[in-house]
């Protein structure tokens, strides 16, 4: 914490300006990562976090600073697509990851079915447990945008997995571009709040 | 009057010639003049002030006017869908923003990984019965 006898915290450095015993920025910006408040200051501006973690309650800024160092880091390693080119990258591995999925199930329902020949294999409803049945509902849903707007608002999980088991989040290797176009069409609600993400 | 009116209206195309007929979005919130090279016009069309007033919010104007100007011209329309895109995100989400979509992809990522290895251990499980039962001519 700034105040007289102690040294100013980063941001106070960085400004140049006398750090106030309630300086909004001491508790987060210690002096001995300038780095930190640099970056944060060069993206976003010094004004407006300081906006930003006034209108935060005091428990949740710490997570508050934490992010905007990332996506500060992310636009500076990136300064075109910044944080979207990380959520473009991942949606990429989702995808690959559901087709091989998709791959792997089918190959299990003909190896049952030949495991198992006196099944009537097209009216039989084969046993699934809990994960492939998930799974198999989340790619039905592909090429159905409706879902999207039909998703369950109270559950985040199921709010990205509809979108990204859309046709046009799963289909082959989403850009920046067309994330963009999608997620602001969307509505997300309820974003993960109950436990940090930086424990 | 008539004179005076003339010159005016003489000095009126020089005036417009100065700036784009409508001013951009930017310039509109920011309440300023719109000058043929602004940085921001290209980008920020007056039909749509909502995108320029979420950018604002999150990053101020000084801060997109400098990055834009780092950038070649052609990506920065890009970089602007992606500011807006990560404003609207922050906007929605003060604590996390677009942060908070990344954590769920990768605990998304992380669930389909496991989920996989357990479906190709079934897989590899189920070859192993299948090859070990005797096999039928259904023919």
């Amino acid at each position: 914490m700034g105040g007289p006898g102690s040294s100013p915290c980063a941001s106070c450095k960085l400004l140049r300006r006398r750090c106030a015993k309630d300086c909004i920025f001491a508790p987060y910006f210690p002096p001995d990562d300038p780095h930190k408040f640099a970056i944060v200051h060069k993206v976003f501006g010094a004004s407006n976090v300081s906006k930003m973690l006034q209108e935060l309650p005091v428990h949740q800024r710490a997570d508050a600073v934490n992010s905007l160092v990332f996506e500060a880091n992310a636009r500076v390693r990136d300064p075109v697509y910044g944080c979207v080119g990380a959520i473009s990258y991942l949606q990429n591995q989702v995808s690959q990851l559901q087709m091989q999925l998709a791959v792997a199930q089918a190959e299990i329902l003909c190896i049952q079915m030949q495991n198992e020949p006196t099944l009537q294999s097209h009216h039989q409803v084969l046993e699934l447990d809990q994960d492939h049945k998930a799974l198999l509902l989340q790619n039905n849903n592909n090429n159905n945008i409706n879902n999207i707007n039909n998703c369950n608002s109270n559950n985040n999980s199921n709010n990205l997995g509809y979108a990204m088991s859309s046709g046009q989040f799963n289909s082959n290797f989403a850009s920046p571009s067309s994330i963009m176009q999608m997620q602001m069409q969307m509505q997300l609600q309820d974003p993960l709040k109950q436990e940090s993400l930086w424990t | 009057i008539s004179q005076s009116f003339c010159i005016f209206l003489l000095l009126l195309p020089l005036r417009e010639s100065e700036m784009n007929p409508k001013r951009c979005a930017a310039c509109k919130y920011l309440r300023r003049r719109c000058p043929k090279d602004c940085i921001f016009s290209p980008y920020f069309p007056p039909n749509d002030p909502e995108k320029f007033a979420c950018i604002h919010r999150i990053y101020g104007a000084g801060s997109v006017s400098k990055m834009l100007q780092q950038l070649p011209v052609q990506t920065r329309a890009e970089a602007v869908d992606s500011l807006c895109f990560e404003a609207k995100c922050r906007v929605e989400d003060p604590v996390y923003g677009c942060v908070g979509i990344i954590y769920l992809l990768q605990t998304q990522i992380q669930k389909a990984e496991n989920l996989l290895a357990k479906t190709q251990a079934e897989i590899a499980v189920a070859q192993t019965k299948h090859s070990q039962t005797p096999k039928f001519d259904y023919m």
